[in-house]
């Protein structure tokens, strides 16, 4: 019987000729990702222990992404901490405050995290290598005993794989599709179990591109994905061999692989979803919350941070202010795609529409370290998860809906169909040309 | 160190499904305080379902649930569990709080289907978490069960990941 993506993959990494779901494997990575938040801990940890040198800091990424600008004096503490861990031990791979962004998107754009490739992590968002055709691996904590030793156990997953039917309309996009399917599996109508179940996405997914292929990696991981996969088309191949920072190989599913589930998903149909307060699993039909007033909106997160994410937003924010009421914080995913809009002009769009830019990164999405909601607020993100206090106060109403669906929520003030708002043609042409 | 008990004989404390990790096994405030002292959590372990718990348990008890226990990667309540000497017996558990249990040193079994429909809390079990057998001696019945991964035995042995890379990092100086 033939290997599923990820099987091929572990297999490859540990040396091996095959890998089977339940196997406990020591993948070595291509590389070993730790975000700012988890550096102290690892540091401490391992100097407890008197470990004073890292298995292979030439691999180390140190990412800067989920409280870049220092919300608090406790987090510009973090970060001279951060800066002196980098340089004791080695890391040369470190993207300080201001550089690189969000460490689940730029190496993709960068061409640090190519198909074939996998890593370790220590959150659990490392799902959005999926959408290149790679894996990376949450480890949490254990983050430490990858630096110190270079590797650490992985029990192969098992693989189940959705097919997707039809084309999106108009004005739905990916998360969209991303929120349907999560509500799909909670209400039992697809019979699919994500726990620890590395997901592969087959089918009519031409229509994705590298972003919307990320928007995909989202939901699945809210409802446990330990993986998310895409097999690389022609054009991500082309997009990954252009910018390469070294060779790569493709892996790609046997034919006769093995899945626990394998599922068809009919998207033809699909309306633009919200995600009601509570849950990316909570997803309705817009239309049936049209109207909703909101104050506090947000496009960014490792869910919608891409340039061609930005700007669908920016085609709906063209010409046009966003509500009084109404703050919108725009945070890209990365350095990179911040210049690229000065140079086009769609930075020029957000700021005279009345947004706020933030740093490359996690925006408001992590712990409200910046553009928290306060008690009773109602919000319109693409936030990762909606859970209750993601981004501030508990009480607050939390709605998740495309980049398309917050900005033309954010200029109207309540909940808004984007499609009732003609987009810029001439800005959806960037787009496509990023495309 | 000397030969580590892979065998647990005690009494059942038997929890039904969906348990979660904040309130169901310990009070979200030591999880939110990221307190991982064994001696603070403790007396804290059940304490919103069953206060006293700690004291009314002994080294060797096995804690037996339903499924989907512990949701999340949470490990206050497992540092807690290891340090009273207890095991874990699971019909299914999230992969992370799997993980959790397993980084913390605990002795755990899970994907044992139907385990809760043969103990009962106060049952005598005896476990062997090398070859998963469960005997329930009150009862008269035993179960074969997934013994704990091989390549993960040693984690456990040393007292979780961080008894784990202490002994590598004195083995690679010794080297």
């Amino acid at each position: 019987m033939g290997m599923t993506a990820v099987e091929k993959v572990l297999a490859r990494a540990s040396g091996r000729a095959r890998a089977r779901p339940g196997e406990v494997l020591y993948p070595v990575p291509d590389f070993i990702m730790i975000h700012d938040g988890v550096v102290m801990g690892a540091k401490r940890e391992l100097d407890a222990l008197g470990i004073d040198r890292l298995a292979a800091p030439d691999k180390v990424v140190m990412v800067t992404d989920h409280d870049v600008i220092y919300g608090s004096v406790r987090a510009a503490e973090r970060g001279d901490f951060n800066r002196k861990a980098a340089r004791q031990w080695g890391v040369q791979n470190f993207f300080d405050v201001g550089r690189g962004g969000h460490g689940h998107i730029f190496p993709m754009e960068t061409g640090m995290l190519l198909p074939g490739m996998f890593y370790f992590d220590n959150d659990r968002h490392a799902t959005n290598a999926g959408a290149i055709g790679a894996f990376g691996f949450r480890v949490g904590a254990e983050i430490s005993r990858v630096l110190a030793t270079g590797t650490n156990w992985v029990m192969v997953p098992k693989s189940a794989r959705i097919r997707v039917s039809g084309s999106l309309k108009p004005g739905v996009h990916a998360r969209d599709v991303g929120f349907h399917l999560a509500t799909r599996i909670a209400n039992g109508s697809l019979a699919i179990d994500l726990d620890y179940r590395v997901l592969e996405f087959v089918g009519d997914i031409g229509q994705f591109d590298l972003a919307a292929r990320t928007a995909l990696c989202s939901s699945p991981t809210e409802m446990r994905a330990y993986g998310v996969f895409f097999p690389p088309s022609d054009k991500i191949i082309a997009l990954a061999t252009a910018r390469a920072q070294r060779p790569f190989t493709p892996v790609y599913p046997d034919a006769d692989a093995s899945y626990e589930a394998d599922l068809v998903l009919e998207v033809g149909a699909l309306e633009p979803q919200i995600a009601l307060p509570g849950g990316v699993e909570r997803a309705v039909d817009l239309s049936q919350v049209t109207g909703t007033a909101v104050s506090h909106a947000f496009i960014g997160s490792c869910g919608s941070s891409m340039y061609e994410d930005l700007v669908t937003a920016a085609s709906i924010l063209s010409g046009r202010r966003i509500h009084p009421g109404v703050r919108l914080f725009i945070a890209p995913g990365s350095e990179r795609s911040t210049k690229r809009m000065i140079d086009d002009g769609i930075m020029k769009i957000f700021i005279e529409a009345g947004a706020v830019l933030l740093p490359a990164g996690c925006g408001p999405c992590n712990d409200a370290v910046i553009g928290p909601v306060h008690s009773g607020e109602a919000s319109i993100s693409t936030a990762a998860n909606n859970n209750s206090g993601r981004f501030g106060a508990r009480d607050a109403k939390l709605y998740l809906g495309s980049p398309a669906t917050v900005a033309a929520s954010a200029i109207a003030g309540k909940i808004t169909d984007p499609r009732s708002l003609a987009a810029s043609q001439e800005v959806l042409r960037l787009a496509r040309e990023a495309a | 160190m000397s030969e580590f008990d892979w065998v647990l004989k005690g009494r059942c404390y038997r929890l039904g499904d969906d348990v979660p990790h904040a309130g169901g096994v310990i009070p979200n405030r030591y999880i939110i305080a990221r307190q991982f002292d064994p001696a603070e959590l403790i007396p804290h372990l059940f304490e919103e379902t069953d206060p006293g718990f700690h004291e009314r348990c002994r080294p060797g008890d096995i804690i037996v649930t339903g499924r989907n226990f512990g949701m999340g990667p949470k490990m206050n309540g497992y540092i807690a569990m290891r340090a009273l000497g207890l095991g874990l017996v699971c019909e299914s558990m999230p992969f992370l709080a799997y993980r959790a249990a397993i980084g913390e040193g605990l002795r755990v079994l899970t994907d044992c289907p139907a385990v809760t429909e043969i103990c009962g809390t106060g049952d005598e079990l005896e476990v062997d978490f090398r070859n998963g057998l469960l005997v329930n001696r009150t009862r008269g019945v035993s179960r074969e069960y997934p013994p704990m991964p091989e390549a993960l035995m040693d984690i456990v042995a040393l007292g979780g990941n961080s008894g784990w890379l202490r002994r590598w990092w004195q083995e690679r100086q010794n080297a």
